[in-house]
C-alpha cells in the first residue's frame, strides 16, 4: 500500500525490533563510518543545513540553523540532549521508531554528538516508554561492544558517552529547558530565554536539544547527501519523509512513514482508509493536540510547514486526529484544554490561571449552561493568553481553541441557544 | 555598556541589565510582583510584559529580558495596560480577599497592583482555593490561599540562605508552594521568606493583629546581636518594637536577617526588664534610687581596688565613656571573658600588625575561595554565612570547611569537609602551610620569619598531622592548592565566649595562612575575624582591654581571693556564659561588692550588691562598629522602661561623681572625642556616617606586616566522649534566651550527639542524658542528629541553669562521660 520510499521506517517490521545485525545487514552505521572517518564536525554540520531538514519536534526550527548556533568548536563540557518526552495527545511516532529500530537513532546521536564535538549525549524518555528505554540500553550496550560508542570511536581520538535517562515525564518535560531541568532532577519548569541552552543549558553548559525522528534522519542525510533528501519531499521546499501517526475516527489509526508535502486527502483517504463507519469528515488536528483544526475544505492541502501555516495551522509532529461528522468539536476542544491546562507547570499566571478558565467556560457552555458572553470571553482569553505566557505551552494550547473560534463558532452558538450540546444522546 | 530607548528616554546601561533594570534606570517604573532585587530572573507573573521595537508580535517579559543595543522599549499602552489588569484578574481569581484580616493590607503588592489598574471587578469567576493553614511553628505563619506564586520565598530560601525549605508542587491550577511531603514549616526560621513575600502568604506570627503598618513608627538601626552589623528597621507603637522590618536599601546586609535578628527582639519588650536601680539591704535587693546606687558604685570605685568586665553590646561611645570611668578610678577594665578575643588579637598583631578583619563582607560574595574555620560560623553570624552561600552557590567560589562537625555549610554544592577531631583546627592549618610550602606554592616575598616557621613546621607534615587529626593528606594538599590559586581569596574565624581555647594559636595560624596563600596581600577579601557581639569590634578599637591592669581572668581570681573591693559587671552574666563556673562563682562571693549593670535580673545580677537597669539597643543613640569594621549608627525606636538608663547615662553619672570634668552633650559629642583620640577613627564624623556607615581603614586594610609565627596545636584527647561547646544557629549569647522568637525554637540547654553514639548508648532525642566531667555532672536533653562525628558531643552555651560552665572551664575540648539518664 505505501509505495512512497522507506528511510526511517525501512527496518520496521511490526512487532519486532531490529538490533544491531539486522540493522547493520541493511546498511546500519555506513552513516556513521562515513561521517567520523571521511567529514570532519563542520562538514556534518554543513551537510545537515543543506539538507533543510527541520526539527519533527513540533516547532520546526531548521535543524542545520541549529546546530551552527552551537560552539561545536569550544573546548569546554557540553551536552547533547535527545528528546524523548513524547506526550502530546496524538503524536506516537517516537515510539515506534524506538519500538522498530533503536539503532537507528543510536547511529544519528553519535554522528550528530561528534558534529556537535559533545562528549556526552542524554536520551531523555518517559516512564511510559519503558519498551523503547529497553531496546535503547540494549542497542547502546551493542553499540558500545561494536566500537561505535566509548573512548576513541574508529579512531578519531574522540568519546562519547551516551546515558538514557528514564523520566518520569509530563508534558511540560518536552519544552527543551524544563526537560534540562528535568535531567538535572529539579523541578522541570522552563527556564528563561536568554540564556539559551546553546549558551548555558545542562548544568549550565552549552547544550543542544533535539527530537528523536529528527535525530534519527541524520545517518540518512549523511549517506544519502542532501540533495537526495531533499528530493524526498513533494512540495517545493518540502523536505524528507515524515512520521505520520494516525488517530481519532479513521479506519486505520497507524503511523506511517510518508514523503513531506503528501496531501492531507491521501493521507486520510489512501492510508487512514477514510473516515470509519462511512461517515462524513468534520475535521482534524493535522500535526498533535496544539495545531489549530483543519475542515473538509482544507483536505487538498499539502502536509508540509509553510502549506499549513498559510492556513493559521502547524505541521507540528504530524499526528493527524481525525473528527467525523457526529463529533462535538466544543467537546473535542474542552478535552484538549482539559490535557493542556492539567500540565500546565503552573509558573505563570496566563497559562496557570488563564487555562484553567478557558476549561471551566467550556465546561459551562458543553454542559449547556453557557451565555454568549462566554463565547466573546473565550474569544478574549485567546488574546490574553497568546504570546503571553513564559513558553509556548499556553500557546499551544490555544491551537484547538483558536480552531474552534475560526472554524467552528457556530457550533458553540448552538450550543448556547439549545441550551445542551446538539450532539448529545 | 549598551544604549537604548525606553519610553522615548535614552538610557546607558551595563550589558547585563534587564530591560526592567535599565528603565528603573530611565526613571520609568515598570510594575512587578515576581521580581526581587536580590533574585535571580524568574519571568513568571507577567505583570512586567512590555513592547519592544525590535521584538514584534508578542510582548517581552521586562525582567528577565536583557537590554541590547538600539532596543526600542514601550513600557505603556492600551495593550500593555490590558494585559497587566487581566494578569491582575487572573491572580484575583482564586485569591482569597480577605485584606481586612490580613496583616498586609496596606504594604501588599498585589493590593497596590489591583488598585493601580483599577481592577474594580472581576470579569473572571473560578474557584477560590480553601487550603488549610500552616501554623505548626511559632514564628512563620503561611496562607496559601493567599499566594501568588511568584515563588519569591522558593528562590530566596535556596538561591540566599541556601536551605531549600520550600517548593512548588502539583501542576496546573492546583500548583501551590509546599514544604517537604506537604508537612507543616520547619527550618531554620530565618524568615527571609517574609520579607520576600509581595502578599499576606507568609507572615510573622509574633507580629499579627499588632499594628497595620502605616501604625508603626519606622526606626533604622543596628541588630544588637552579633558582630554581622544587620540594618534592623525596629517598627514601633505603643512604646513596644513590634517587629523587626528588613531594609534592603541600606546597610551590608541587603536587608537579610536570621531568625534572632527578626524574631528576636520581644526581649526588650518584657516585663521583666529591670526598671528600678537594686541595692542589697539585709540580704535582699531592694528597689534604690539612682542617687543612692550611683553613690554606692562611685564610692567604691573611688576608693577601692576595682575590675570592670564590660560586654561588647555597648556603644562606641558608651565604650568610651567606660574607658575614661576606668581610667578615672584606676580600675582595671576587660571585656567578654578576656581570653576569647585577647588571643585572637594579640595573634593578628604579632602575625599582620592589625586587630581586625581585613576585608568587607561584599568582598566574599565574589571571593573565588573561601576557608570558613569551624563550620559554626554560620551559627555565629547568619548572615555573613549567606553572604558565603551566594558565593559558593550563585558565584561558583571553591568553599573549603574546616571544623570538628559538619553543619549547614558543609552541604552547599562541592563544599570540601576538613572534618578534624576536636580542638585540632591549629593542626590541620599548621599542615596547609606545610603543603604549600613543601609543594613551592607558598608566596614568601616580603615576608619575615619563613625559615625560622619552616623548620617550626617539621611537626606539622601533612601526613603527620592527617593521623592525628582524621583529615586525609589529600584534604590537606588540595586545601593548600585552592588557596595558593586564590585570586580573591578569604579565611573566615570567628571568636567568641564559647570559643576561647586556642583563639591566640588559631588567629595566628589562620594570620600565616593568610600570608603564604597570597591572601592578606591580595586587594580584596583576606582574613575575616568575626567578634561574637554586635560591637566586639568597637570593644578591640575602643581599647576595653586589661592595659597595665588585671585582665578578665586576672580579676575573677583577685576576687576570689578577697583582692578587689568592686567587680562591675556590664552586660554579662559571666555566671552563665564565662566558663568555668567555679571560678566565676568563687570570684562574685570574693568581691567585696559586685554590681551589675544589666537589662535583666540574671544569674549574675542575683548575686550583686547593686544593680543597675540599663537600656536596650532598641533604646539607644550611637554607633556600633561591625566585624568588617563597618561603623554604623544606631537609634532608638522606643525609651526604656521605668527609670532604666542607657549605659551613656549612668557612665556619664558616675563620671561626674568620680569629678571627672565631663560635660557631653550626646553620643555625637562622645564620638567626636574618641575619633580625636583613636586613630582609625580620626576623621570621622558622626554626621557624616550615612546608609552604608563608614568602613575605617578602607573597604581592603592592607597588612602593616607579614610575619610568620611558629603555634603549636594540641595533642587530641584521648577519651570515649570529648565535649564541645559553641553557638546554636537560633541564639547569640545569652540575651536570646530570653527573646520569644529564638526560644520558640529552641527554649532549653541541649547535648547533641551523633547517631552512632546515640544508638551504642539507647538515647533517642529528648531523652534524659548525663554528662560528667572534673567531678561534676550536668544533666540534658539529648538532641540526636547526624551533625557529629562519634565520640563527640556538642553543648550550646546560651543557656543560663543548665551548668554547662561547671564541667566546661574553656578547653577546646573536654573528656567527659556520657550516660543515659
Amino acid at each position: 500500500m505505501n509505495d512512497y520510499p522507506q528511510i526511517l521506517f525501512k527496518n520496521r517490521v511490526v512487532g519486532e525490533t531490529a538490533f544491531i545485525d539486522r540493522f547493520r545487514a541493511n546498511g546500519g552505521y555506513q552513516g556513521l563510518e562515513k561521517g567520523l572517518r571521511e567529514m570532519t564536525p563542520q562538514e556534518i554540520t554543513a551537510t545537515v543545513k543543506a539538507s533543510g531538514l527541520r526539527g519533527r519536534g513540533g516547532a520546526g526550527f531548521p535543524t542545520g540553523v541549529k546546530w551552527s548556533f552551537f560552539p561545536a568548536d569550544q573546548p569546554v563540557e557540553k551536552f547533547l540532549v535527545i528528546n524523548g518526552d513524547e506526550m502530546e495527545p496524538g503524536t506516537y511516532k517516537d515510539r515506534q521508531l524506538l519500538l522498530a529500530d533503536p539503532h537507528q537513532l543510536i547511529e544519528g546521536v553519535i554522528l550528530s554528538a561528534f558534529a556537535l564535538q559533545v562528549s556526552h549525549a542524554y536520551i531523555f524518555i518517559r516512564y511510559a516508554y519503558e519498551e523503547c528505554s529497553r531496546n535503547l540500553e540494549q542497542a547502546i550496550a551493542e553499540a558500545k561492544e561494536a566500537g561505535y560508542l566509548g573512548r576513541d570511536i574508529l579512531g578519531t581520538g574522540w568519546d562519547l558517552e551516551i546515558h538514557l535517562h528514564r523520566s518520569a515525564g509530563r508534558y511540560i518535560l518536552g519544552e527543551e529547558t524544563a526537560q534540562l531541568n528535568g535531567i538535572e532532577g529539579v523541578r522541570p519548569n522552563p527556564r528563561s530565554k536568554p540564556p539559551f541552552p546553546a549558551a548555558k543549558g545542562l548544568w549550565g553548559k552549552p547544550t543542544n536539544v533535539n527530537n528523536i525522528e529528527t535525530i534519527a534522519c541524520i545517518p540518512h542525510i549523511i549517506t544519502g547527501g542532501p540533495g537526495w533528501f531533499i528530493n524526498l519531499g513533494i512540495t517545493q521546499g518540502g523536505v524528507g519523509t515524515k512520521l505520520f501517526g494516525l488517530s481519532g475516527h479513521l479506519n486505520r489509526t497507524e503511523c506511517f512513514e510518508l514523503p513531506v508535502g503528501i496531501p492531507l486527502r491521501e493521507v486520510v483517504e489512501t492510508f487512514g482508509g477514510g473516515v470509519r463507519n462511512g461517515k462524513g469528515f468534520k475535521a482534524c488536528l493535522p500535526g498533535g493536540a496544539s495545531t489549530p483544526f483543519l475542515t473538509a475544505q482544507h483536505l487538498d492541502t499539502p502536509m508540509d510547514f509553510e502549506p499549513l501555516e498559510q492556513l493559521d495551522s502547524r505541521f507540528g509532529t504530524a499526528g493527524v486526529t481525525v473528527f467525523d461528522e457526529t463529533t462535538c468539536m466544543v467537546g473535542a476542544t474542552l478535552n484538549l484544554i482539559r490535557f493542556f491546562a492539567r500540565e500546565s507547570c503552573g509558573w505563570c499566571t496566563p497559562c496557570r490561571d488563564g487555562l484553567s478558565f478557558v476549561q471551566w467556560i467550556l465546561e459551562e457552555i458543553e454542559a449547556g449552561r453557557g451565555n454568549r458572553d462566554q463565547i466573546a470571553m473565550l474569544k478574549d482569553q485567546k488574546k490574553n493568553i497568546t504570546g503571553r505566557s513564559f513558553c509556548a505551552l499556553a500557546e499551544g494550547a490555544m491551537g484547538p481553541l483558536d480552531g474552534l473560534l475560526r472554524h467552528f463558532e457556530q457550533e458553540l452558538e448552538d450550543h448556547v441557544k439549545l441550551g445542551r450540546c446538539p450532539f448529545g444522546d | 555598556m549598551v544604549n537604548l530607548t525606553i519610553d522615548g528616554k535614552q538610557v546607558t546601561v551595563s550589558k547585563t541589565a534587564t530591560i526592567y533594570e535599565a528603565a528603573k534606570e530611565a526613571g520609568v517604573d515598570i510594575p512587578v510582583l515576581c521580581y526581587a532585587k536580590k533574585l535571580l530572573p524568574f519571568g513568571a507573573c507577567r505583570v512586567c510584559l512590555v513592547e519592544v521595537e525590535q521584538m514584534k508580535g508578542r510582548l517581552i517579559p521586562a525582567c528577565t529580558t536583557p537590554a541590547t543595543e538600539g532596543m526600542v522599549v514601550t513600557t505603556n499602552s492600551d495593550e500593555i495596560a490590558k494585559v497587566r489588569k487581566t494578569v491582575m484578574e487572573f491572580l484575583l481569581v482564586n485569591h482569597v480577599l480577605d485584606c481586612p484580616v490580613c496583616d498586609k493590607g496596606g504594604e501588599c503588592d498585589l493590593q497596590d497592583l489591583t488598585y493601580d489598574f483599577e481592577v474594580n471587578s472581576n470579569r473572571f469567576e473560578g474557584v477560590k482555593f480553601d487550603l488549610p493553614t500552616d501554623e505548626v511553628n511559632p514564628l512563620i505563619e503561611r496562607n496559601m490561599n493567599r499566594c501568588v506564586l511568584c515563588g519569591r520565598c522558593v528562590r530566596v530560601c535556596d538561591e540566599i540562605v541556601a536551605y531549600g525549605s520550600y517548593s512548588f508542587i502539583n501542576r496546573g491550577f492546583e500548583t501551590k508552594i509546599a514544604t517537604a511531603f506537604d508537612r507543616g514549616l520547619s527550618c531554620e526560621f530565618c524568615g527571609q521568606c517574609l520579607s520576600m513575600c509581595p502578599v499576606g502568604a507568609l507572615l510573622p506570627r509574633p507580629f499579627k493583629f499588632k499594628a497595620r503598618p502605616w501604625q508603626l513608627k519606622e526606626v533604622d538601626s543596628v541588630c544588637g546581636y552579633c558582630g554581622n552589623g544587620c540594618t534592623v528597621t525596629l517598627g514601633c507603637k505603643d512604646n513596644q518594637v513590634q517587629t523587626i522590618r528588613f531594609n534592603d536599601k541600606i546597610g551590608v546586609n541587603d536587608g537579610n536577617l536570621c531568625v534572632r535578628g527578626r524574631f528576636g527582639y520581644s526581649y526588650v519588650n518584657r516585663d521583666d526588664r529591670l526598671t528600678t536601680p537594686l541595692v542589697r539591704k539585709d540580704g535582699q535587693l531592694v528597689e534604690a534610687s539612682w542617687d543612692e546606687a550611683l553613690d554606692a558604685v562611685s564610692s567604691a570605685l573611688k576608693d577601692g581596688k576595682a575590675g570592670i568586665l564590660s560586654g561588647a553590646r555597648l556603644t562606641n561611645e558608651e565604650l568610651f565613656l567606660l574607658k575614661n570611668v576606668a581610667k578615672t578610678a584606676s580600675a582595671s577594665l576587660d571585656h567578654s571573658g578576656g581570653e576569647c578575643y585577647k588571643g585572637v588579637t594579640e595573634g593578628l598583631q604579632e602575625t599582620l600588625g592589625l586587630a581586625s578583619s581585613t576585608g568587607t563582607f561584599p568582598q566574599v560574595e565574589d571571593a573565588d575561595v573561601i576557608l570558613s574555620i569551624r563550620s559554626d560560623f554560620y551559627e555565629t553570624h547568619p548572615v555573613f554565612g549567606m553572604v558565603v552561600n551566594q558565593a559558593v552557590k550563585r558565584n561558583g567560589a571553591k568553599f573549603l570547611v574546616l571544623s570538628d562537625k559538619t553543619g549547614k555549610f558543609n552541604k552547599l554544592p562541592d563544599a570540601q569537609t576538613l572534618l578534624t577531631k576536636p580542638g585540632l583546627e591549629v593542626n590541620v592549618l599548621n599542615a596547609i602551610c606545610a603543603a604549600l610550602l613543601e609543594s613551592g606554592q607558598a608566596k614568601t616575598d616580603g615576608v619575615s620569619g619563613v625559615d625560622e616557621f619552616k623548620s617550626a613546621l617539621a611537626d606539622y607534615a601533612p601526613a603527620k598531622v592527617s593521623a592525628q587529626t582524621g583529615v586525609p593528606v589529600e584534604a590537606i594538599t588540595a586545601a593548600a592548592e585552592q588557596l595558593a590559586g586564590a585570586k580573591k581569596g578569604a579565611i573566615l574565624l570567628a571568636y567568641g565566649l564559647p570559643y576561647t581555647a586556642q583563639s591566640k594559636e588559631l588567629a595566628i595560624a589562620a594570620a600565616n595562612l593568610a600570608i603564604l596563600s597570597g591572601l592578606a596581600a591580595q586587594d580584596e577579601a583576606g582574613l575575616y575575624i568575626c567578634g561574637e557581639k554586635a560591637n566586639s569590634q568597637g570593644a578591640i578599637d575602643l581599647g576595653i582591654l586589661p592595659g597595665d591592669g588585671l585582665g578578665a581572668q586576672e580579676q575573677l581570681a583577685a576576687a576570689a581571693k578577697g583582692d578587689l573591693d568592686l567587680l562591675y559587671v556590664i552586660g554579662e552574666d559571666p555566671m552563665t556564659s564565662y566558663p568555668d563556673g567555679a571560678k566565676v562563682e568563687a570570684a562574685i562571693n570574693g568581691a567585696k561588692m559586685v554590681v551589675v549593670q544589666d537589662l535583666f535580673l540574671t544569674p549574675t545580677a542575683e548575686q550583686a550588691d547593686v544593680v543597675l537597669p540599663a537600656a536596650s539597643f532598641a533604646e539607644k543613640d550611637g554607633t556600633f562598629t561591625n566585624a568588617e569594621r563597618r561603623i554604623q549608627r544606631v537609634r532608638p525606636g522606643i525609651t526604656s522602661p521605668g527609670e532604666a538608663k542607657s549605659d551613656f547615662e549612668i557612665f556619664t553619672s558616675l563620671l561626674g561623681r568620680l569629678g571627672a570634668q565631663v560635660s557631653y552633650t550626646g553620643p555625637q559629642a562622645v564620638f567626636a572625642a574618641l575619633a580625636a583620640e583613636n586613630g582609625e577613627y580620626a576623621g570621622i564624623d558622626f554626621d557624616a556616617i550615612g546608609p552604608q556607615g563608614v568602613v575605617w581603614g578602607g573597604d581592603k586594610l592592607a597588612p602593616k606586616q607579614q610575619v610568620l609565627v611558629s603555634v603549636s596545636g594540641l595533642q587530641p584527647v584521648e577519651a570515649r566522649f570529648q565535649l564541645v561547646t559553641g553557638s546554636a544557629l537560633y541564639h547569640s549569647g545569652t540575651t536570646s534566651t530570653r527573646a520569644k522568637g529564638p526560644r520558640a525554637v529552641i527554649d532549653e540547654a541541649y547535648v547533641e550527639l551523633g547517631r552512632e553514639d546515640a544508638a551504642e548508648l539507647g538515647v533517642a532525642t529528648d531523652d534524659q542524658v548525663t554528662v560528667k566531667a572534673n567531678g561534676n555532672t550536668v544533666k540534658l536533653k539529648a538532641k540526636v542528629d547526624n551533625r557529629l562525628p562519634k565520640g563527640v558531643v556538642f553543648v550550646p552555651n546560651h543557656f543560663a541553669g543548665t551548668g554547662l560552665n561547671k564541667i566546661y572551664q574553656g578547653a577546646a575540648s573536654v573528656a567527659v562521660e556520657v550516660t543515659k539518664g
